[in-house]
């Protein structure tokens, strides 16, 4: 065993003289952030000057830092608490998105009754938050299968919606589009039901993926998505706010060609992509060698995603990448966009509740993809004896809001990035056994650091082309991207 | 020695073997707080062992999870020094400004939460006029009401 040393600067701290920040290294720059979300990038011993209480009232950059709260003289609390307040706004309002399970399959089939849905649009439109969204799945990625209830669902919303509640509705359908016709596409569109599919690529890559998936094929789904662009069109409806939403499933195979994927979206005219990771757990072991991947392959994935994307922006393009536009709101502007994964507390169980075809209720869909693996440990409540009270303060949920408090996970709390990130803790058991887990093996945490990260790099380099791409997306107002959840890939 | 005010500067031992390094530091220079935190961001680089040879003293030592040379090793170290510093002073900027952040996370909170009663803002009133400065830090009145307050906090 050899004996070495290291030599060590400790740098002075003149704490009593700062206020709470936290900070990193991004693109050769140190970067300090706040817990309301605002941000400065240091130059060279400026945070050594901070840190050691040399920032005084004739530093060049005090009044930023004040009024950013990295000092303590002259810290307005009280404005402070105010911008906090908006980034934590999802605690006031109660559930808004509501994620309709419509039939069950397996070995214990069933479709939801109308009695069941009657009961979930009175509890849902009883809440307190003005705006509601309803999101609806089936078994096998199909909710037309309940046809019936789901059209029931929605007319008793509007109705109820319309002449008690005066709440904003919103629905959104997630399908693959196996068993959808013309019917039911202009039943759609007459009642204001948002799509949203999968589509994986160009035709060889999807159906490929689906596959192993399962889902329609690229024929078929390209030929619905230009129906409801067309029906949209030819109705004069607005189509930043109208139009058809997809989701990306990454498999092993797609990791070569993110251009082509991002190509194929821009061909089809759709407005926002979702790129979400698969999850070994939903896979059988000879499957997961198949399409799977590692983190980082992932990851790098992702980024050449995200740059190409951008350069197509910067072309021309309206192409929306939904996580992207999500963080670049939480960085460039004061507001939050409302993405129940990516709130401090999570919103799983206070803004996002999921529904069984039975009327048993789960904290968020994952929760209710563990029970119909036979693990109920997430049930929190049934439509038939309900109270919106008692179900915010279920321990459950009261246990996910603590397990996904970043303030008090490890690699979160310290990290210039908190402000930005969230963590599902029901995706963290069924991924690692644990509420809590380790934010290390946490894909969607390092995704979001990385897309964050890469925000950052545009700012830093003052890179302006790139910076007006993140601003129009920060602005969006897409129902696609605000108050959405990352969701999964519709199977 | 010190390299310039303010910045007392030091030498960090620690041994170095076939896979690992090891430390033993001590809890009046690097709180123990630091030392799990620090160790934390280590995981998904190496296997991290923690001991108590001694009283004050944690014992911490690192195990690559590949093979690795002299020179990553050293690096490790180096990079494990320099976070364990980075960690001791995140905890001592987190202690100092402890009321600071529970009074505008309550603040905060309550904002989002509540529509207070008629009785609730007697209440709140009646307590400010009773708490003097609670954190002794509070803007003069005039100088915050002085101010323009009429647009949002914009970021960057």
């Amino acid at each position: 065993m050899e004996q070495r040393s290291i030599s060590v600067t400790r740098p002075e701290i003149a704490a009593d003289g700062l206020g709470f920040f936290r900070w990193g290294q991004v693109a050769g720059k140190v970067l300090v952030t706040n817990d309301a979300g605002e941000w400065a990038f240091l130059e060279d011993g400026e945070l050594a000057d901070l840190i050691g209480g040399r920032v005084g009232s004739d530093h060049a950059r005090f009044e930023e830092f004040q009024s950013k709260g990295l000092v303590r003289d002259g810290l307005d609390l009280d404005a402070l608490a105010t911008r906090v307040s908006k980034r934590s706004g999802h605690v006031r309002f109660g559930p808004r998105l509501h994620v309709v399970n419509l039939t069950r399959r397996g070995g214990n089939p069933l479709d939801m009754s109308a009695e069941t849905a009657d009961r979930i649009v009175d509890f849902a439109l009883k809440g307190t938050s003005p705006a509601i969204s309803f999101e609806f799945q089936g078994a096998d990625g199909d909710p037309f299968a309940n046809l019936a209830v789901l059209q029931h669902l929605v007319q008793q919303a509007q109705s109820i919606s319309q002449h008690t509640a005066g709440k904003t509705l919103r629905f959104r359908a997630l399908s693959n589009l196996r068993s959808m016709t013309e019917e039911i596409a202009e039943w759609m569109i007459a009642n204001d039901v948002l799509l949203s599919t999968t589509l994986d690529g160009p035709a060889a890559l999807h159906d490929d993926n689906r596959a192993h998936l399962g889902g329609a094929t690229h024929a078929d789904v390209v030929r619905w998505i230009e129906y409801f662009q067309r029906r949209y069109a030819e109705l004069g409806r607005d189509p930043h706010q109208w139009n058809v939403d997809a989701r990306l499933a990454v498999t092993a195979r797609t990791l070569a060609s993110p251009r082509e994927v991002a190509d194929e979206y821009v061909a089809r005219k759709i407005g926002v992509i979702h790129v979400r990771p698969l999850e070994a757990w939903a896979f059988d072991a000879e499957t997961w060698r198949k399409i799977g991947y590692t983190q980082p392959q992932y990851l790098e994935f992702r980024r050449t995603l995200l740059d190409y994307i951008l350069e197509l922006n910067r072309g021309g393009s309206d192409l929306i990448d939904s996580l992207a536009a999500v963080i670049a709101a939480k960085i460039l502007t004061a507001r939050d966009p409302g993405t129940v994964d990516l709130q401090s507390p999570s919103g799983a169980g206070s803004s996002q509740l999921a529904y069984g075809a039975d009327g048993r209720i789960f904290p968020c869909d994952e929760a209710r993809v563990i029970d119909d693996s036979g693990d109920s440990l997430f049930e929190i409540g049934n439509v038939a004896d309900v109270d919106v009270g008692r179900l915010t303060r279920h321990p459950t949920v009261r246990s996910i809001a603590s397990a996904s408090l970043l303030d008090a996970q490890p690699m979160c709390t310290d990290s210039w990035s908190k402000p930005y990130v969230g963590i599902n803790p029901v995706r963290t058991y069924l991924t690692q056994g644990d509420l809590f887990g380790q934010g290390h093996r946490c894909i969607e945490l390092a995704e979001q650091l990385a897309i964050a990260t890469r925000i950052f790099e545009s700012l830093a380099a003052a890179d302006t082309a790139d910076r007006q791409v993140f601003e129009r997306w920060a602005a969006t107002e897409s129902p696609h991207v605000i108050g959405e959840r990352l969701g999964k890939a519709v199977p | 020695m010190a390299s310039q005010e303010g910045t007392p500067e030091s030498r960090l031992g620690f041994s170095l073997s076939s896979n690992d390094i090891s430390f033993e530091l001590d809890e009046s220079v690097y709180p123990l707080e630091a030392i799990y935190g620090a160790s934390y961001l280590f995981l998904d680089r190496c296997y991290v062992y923690l001991t108590r040879p001694k009283d004050q003293i944690v014992g911490v030592r690192l195990t690559a999870q590949e093979a690795a040379g002299a020179k990553e090793l050293d690096a490790l170290a180096g990079s494990f020094a320099n976070e364990l510093l980075s960690q001791t002073l995140r905890l001592k900027l987190a202690q100092s400004t402890a009321r600071i952040r529970e009074y505008y996370t309550a603040a905060a909170l309550r904002a989002a939460t509540s529509s207070p009663s008629v009785d609730d803002l007697l209440a709140e009133l009646e307590s400010e006029e009773l708490l003097e400065d609670p954190l002794e830090i509070m803007v003069p009145w005039e100088e915050k009401h002085g101010r323009d307050q009429g647009g949002e906090s914009s970021n960057g």
